[in-house]
């Protein structure tokens, strides 16, 4: 098979020497069959720099702006790159949003959060791919239909469900509901789950069965273990998502203190007005670079986790087969 | 005495068992609150220092929806023409750079990296401080005057949304960072031996695109699309979001007719949804 691959390249390659020159040319200009050629991959290559130019330049502009003083703020002269590093702005913005703290409060939420859905997930989603039980589809329809209710329509009688509980300014309802399954797109790691598990051969737990392992050791030995391409996934989405969580907890728990970053970022200048009691003139202008600094404090411990997992994540994606 | 099941029956019992916890969750906090908030919009809800008293009304927060409110129906068709606008771009665009991201071009790795930065910010309060603070860069639409002059030559119902998507053209950019990655996804599952075999048939990049690619992507297409307009419906820029929340705690209107909108709105999103999917799909099964 090789070999004939191999032979066949070697048939391409002298016909190609017989060819006159401009002709090669054009082949290496234009492809040749599914080979793109130097201009393609030209043009591929402009669209990909415009394109990715619109998401880095939010970025670019974020650490621009955070570093700026105000003097380089009101310069007109001065776009992008300020005078001098002036770090004053994420000291404030350190300050406001009393990072350690709130970091603490954050990477502690998301992580129970995350580790409850990964594994409630995988249990449901494993449920729906491997068993046979009357309702099944019909259940299955309520797992979509969770997945497409707007938290807007839900939210007061959880509001009151919550308060019944006691829950209210307690991390319960960020974690119970994760615990079984829901919260925060729950519904779309059950389906990544479920379609992981439907790939499986069957043998597996038939094999499994005959040597005497009961279901739940089927599931936790040898199941779970070989849906680390999924765990991984579901995993990083179920932390970027919690970290990023703003809505329902800006519902249930009004404590400063347990605030979570996103939401110390939003209330962030209010804090400063509150400690650095700015004079009214130019206000927006004054608080730019520090705002900046803030949501820059917020978003860098995930981005460097992305950095980190972006490679396995990208290939897990692929092995998942979570589009099949 | 041991209760004694078939083997089947044993089996699906088990298979409930492990379904249980979510069936469980799904009652309480999902299937409950959603009845709950179907009953409280036939009501009007009083909320007192001691007590919650819901007074039965009928349909009248749904008349009122539609012939009494003068915001919420404006609100409600600026929101579906500015879908109408927004996920096709959106779908249109992941289509494009999942295309583009899966060339073998030369640092595919930085692009690929750069290209999914939209799944860590688009649901992120962070991103919506960047933007209120002018990093947008939507002004470098404004730049050209095409847009303007495209803008004015529209119909004064189209003008408006069409004025608002363009204004928030990065943004909308932004919300495609999930897609990117479905799309891409599904271009790995198509095989490169059907475009070798095409290719040896005669077919060119351009022809082995539109018989090729294109058919097999359509349901991922599909599911793009349902993908789209849920992350829409839930996003913080959504302003139909902010006046329900309005509404929940305002006195004269409060939650009963809060709930009225959340199901108007939902109603209609669930409709939209099941429509795409039918006719997305059915096309499909031809094959």
């Amino acid at each position: 098979m090789i070999a004939k691959t191999s032979q066949g390249s070697r048939a391409e390659t002298i016909k190609q020497r017989l060819k006159p020159k401009w002709l090669r040319l054009r082949s290496l200009l234009m492809g040749r069959g599914m080979r793109s050629g130097l201009v393609a991959r030209m043009i591929v290559m402009i669209l990909l720099i415009d394109v990715a130019l619109i998401y880095v330049y939010p970025i670019l502009y974020m650490l621009s702006t955070m570093m700026m003083s105000t003097l380089d703020l009101v310069d007109p002269t001065i776009r992008w790159i300020p005078t001098e590093l002036y770090w004053d702005n994420l000291a404030k913005a350190f300050e406001g949003l009393k990072y350690w703290h709130g970091l603490g409060q954050t990477v502690f939420i998301a992580l129970i959060a995350t580790a409850a859905q990964t594994l409630s997930c995988a249990v449901a989603g494993y449920g729906f791919a491997r068993y046979k039980f009357p309702g099944k589809n019909l259940l299955f329809m309520l797992v979509f239909l969770t997945f497409i209710v707007p938290p807007q329509t839900i939210v007061i009688p959880l509001y009151l469900l919550y308060r019944n509980f006691g829950w209210l300014n307690t991390y319960y309802p960020l974690i119970v509901p994760e615990m079984l399954g829901l919260g925060l797109k729950g519904s779309l790691f059950i389906i990544i789950y479920r379609q992981f598990f439907l790939g499986q051969p069957q043998s597996l737990e038939e094999a499994a069965r005959l040597d005497g392992a009961n279901s739940l050791t089927i599931f936790a030995r040898i199941m779970l273990p070989l849906a680390k391409p999924a765990v991984l996934v579901v995993s990083l989405f179920s932390f970027v998502w919690h970290w990023n969580d703003y809505y329902l907890p800006s519902m249930f728990i009004s404590n400063q203190d347990m605030w979570s970053l996103v939401r110390r970022l939003q209330g962030l200048q209010q804090t400063l007005d509150e400690i650095y009691d700015v004079n009214p003139y130019g206000l927006s202008t004054m608080t730019e670079p520090v705002r900046m600094a803030g949501a820059f404090l917020v978003i860098v411990p995930i981005l460097v986790l992305y950095f980190i997992a972006q490679r396995w994540f990208t290939e897990s994606i692929e092995r998942t087969g979570l589009v099949e | 005495m041991k209760l004694k099941l078939s083997l089947a029956a044993r089996r699906s019992l088990e298979g409930f068992l492990f379904i249980t916890p979510w069936l469980v969750g799904f009652c309480v906090f999902m299937a409950y609150p959603l009845a709950f908030s179907l009953y409280m919009s036939f009501t009007e809800v009083q909320v007192t220092a001691t007590a919650i008293n819901f007074t039965h009304v009928g349909w009248a927060n749904y008349v009122h929806a539609f012939l009494g409110d003068n915001v919420f129906p404006v609100q409600l068709a600026n929101f579906v023409k500015e879908s109408l606008i927004s996920v096709p771009i959106i779908v249109i665009f992941s289509l494009l750079v999942g295309l583009l991201i899966n060339e073998d071009v030369w640092g595919r790795g930085v692009f690929r990296a750069i290209f999914f930065l939209p799944v860590i910010f688009s649901t992120s309060q962070v991103i919506t401080t960047l933007f209120d603070l002018g990093a947008g860069g939507g002004s470098f639409i404004q730049r050209f005057n095409v847009f303007n002059i495209l803008i004015s030559a529209l119909p004064p119902s189209l003008n408006e949304p069409v004025s608002a998507v363009l204004s928030r053209f990065t943004l909308v950019l932004w919300s495609s960072g999930v897609q990117i990655l479905l799309i891409l996804a599904a271009l790995k599952t198509i095989g490169s031996t059907v475009y070798e075999a095409a290719a040896i048939d005669g077919a060119g990049r351009w022809e082995s695109f539109w018989k090729i690619t294109l058919p097999a992507l359509r349901p991922f297409i599909v599911l793009t699309t349902v993908y789209t307009i849920v992350e829409l419906s839930v996003s913080p820029f959504n302003q139909m979001l902010g006046l329900i929340n309005s509404h929940m705690f305002s006195v004269r209107t409060g939650m009963g007719y809060a709930a009225a909108l959340g199901w108007i709105y939902f109603a209609l999103i669930l409709v939209a949804l099941v429509l795409i999917y039918t006719v997305g799909m059915r096309k499909v099964h031809r094959y």
